[in-house]
């Protein structure tokens, strides 16, 4: 496949999945640019999995379109699977099998294979090749993983939960391997996620899947400076009508409003102002009836 | 070094921005010295690459770093100081929050200004006024 030039590393068009009656993505549009750590959030049962799979050309989605590295994912699976790397949810292999004969079994599947940058990796992370893969611990199975993954060079990196079970030191250095690789080739990376926190410095773009449906897409610092949280020591005779969420205290109230600019709004006089993390955002936007 | 805050009101690129600065301002990093690499400082942060880069890149277009090719990126001979009018709008607004902090926790303005030079000493800046 011709290393075509892109613009945008996916474009996903009016994507719908159905299982039977069930609507899991419904009719979802977004564009990850080539070079953004895209994050893309969601409760369990969201439709994450769902598109990642379209994303992935493992599944059909029964309309709509996703375009990888200038490709449809669909019909041009194995050749664009040459140039995507994937860390699936959860990383698993025959747990007899030796990390070598694991890594030497991928090698067959790929031509662009580095045995070095597995090698190098796997040092770096502390594991012996001649380790078997089921002694080792959730997150040493997530670096191989990892390890794998980046083996390609790929142009797109996928990750899907990584650091779902993973210890605080685990998660740095994975998160620190991802760094690196930005910082090194500029590559573009897809993360799902339930590690708010983790990502916070590190994803630039952001999507919010709820109910099949994408309810927020942006840059992560635009979605940040229109979130923020108001406390009235004076509930107001009308609580801001555009706010997400709101609740009353004794005398006072609480307001979450999404459409944020100035300190100095009139709205905000006697009020207390302040950011929202990434997570009470998602919270805030995805939360729902829970 | 220094920390980056995700929930802080300011975006990343201007607390790593602000951030060297202030190194700068307390000497612990000096006229001519050499920065941290974006790749470096991206993963001792761990922040991405890209806010990084898009940090030097101001520090650099203010006169504050200087680029040399091939080399790195340096802190410039005279770095340019923050202009006054922004310098006192950043101080005004910090200003704020801390007097809002002070007020809900029931400290004297006495109290709050005591602090306040205590971290003053802490960072390394000079009192100013005993100069």
């Amino acid at each position: 496949m011709s290393n075509a030039m892109y613009e945008n590393a996916i474009e996903v068009r009016d994507l719908t999945v159905r299982y039977a009656k069930r609507v899991a993505v419904d009719g979802v549009s977004l564009t990850v640019p080539r070079g953004a750590v895209y994050a893309l959030l969601g409760r369990n049962g969201a439709g994450k999995s769902s598109l990642v799979r379209c994303l992935l050309g493992e599944q059909k989605p029964q309309q709509g379109s996703v375009t990888l590295l200038g490709h449809d994912s669909w019909t041009q699976r194995a050749a664009l699977m040459e140039r995507v790397g994937v860390v699936s949810e959860d990383a698993d292999a025959p747990p007899h099998m030796k990390v070598s004969e694991l890594t030497q079994f991928c090698s067959r599947l790929y031509a662009r294979w580095s045995q070095t940058a597995v090698d190098e990796r796997l040092r770096r992370f502390g594991i012996a090749a001649g380790s078997r893969f089921g002694d080792l611990s959730k997150g040493q199975k997530k670096q191989v993983a990892l390890a794998l993954a980046l083996a390609i060079s790929p142009e797109l990196l996928v990750l899907d939960d990584p650091t779902l079970g993973l210890d605080a030191v685990a998660r740095k250095s994975l998160f620190e391997e991802v760094i690196t690789e930005l910082a090194d080739r500029g590559i573009t990376v897809l993360l799902t996620t339930h590690d708010l926190a983790g990502i916070e410095t590190i994803a630039d773009r952001v999507a919010i899947m709820a109910e099949g449906r994408v309810v927020v897409e942006e840059e992560l610092e635009v979605l940040k400076s229109r979130f923020r949280r108001i406390r009235y020591i004076q509930r107001p005779v009308a609580l801001d009508a555009g706010a997400v969420t709101t609740r009353n205290w004794g005398s006072g109230a609480e307001a979450i409003v999404s459409d944020y600019r100035d300190q100095a709004e009139e709205r905000f006089a006697a009020a207390e102002v302040e950011p929202l993390s990434l997570e009470e955002i998602f919270i805030a936007v995805a939360g729902g009836q829970s | 070094m220094f920390i980056i805050n995700p929930t802080d009101a300011a975006p990343i690129w201007r607390q790593i921005e602000e951030g060297v600065r202030r190194l700068i301002a307390v000497g612990a990093l000096k006229p001519g010295e050499p920065v941290p690499s974006v790749r470096e400082l991206a993963q001792s942060l761990r922040v991405n690459p890209n806010t990084v880069a898009r940090s030097y890149q101001r520090l650099t277009e203010t006169g504050v770093l200087v680029v040399r090719r091939g080399e790195g990126t340096y802190v410039a001979d005279r770095p340019a100081q923050a202009k006054k009018s922004e310098r006192n709008e950043k101080l005004r607004d910090a200003a704020a929050r801390y007097a809002s902090t002070a007020l809900s926790v029931g400290v004297s303005l006495e109290d709050a200004v005591t602090e306040l030079e205590a971290s003053f000493a802490r960072l390394g800046g000079e009192d100013r006024r005993k100069a």
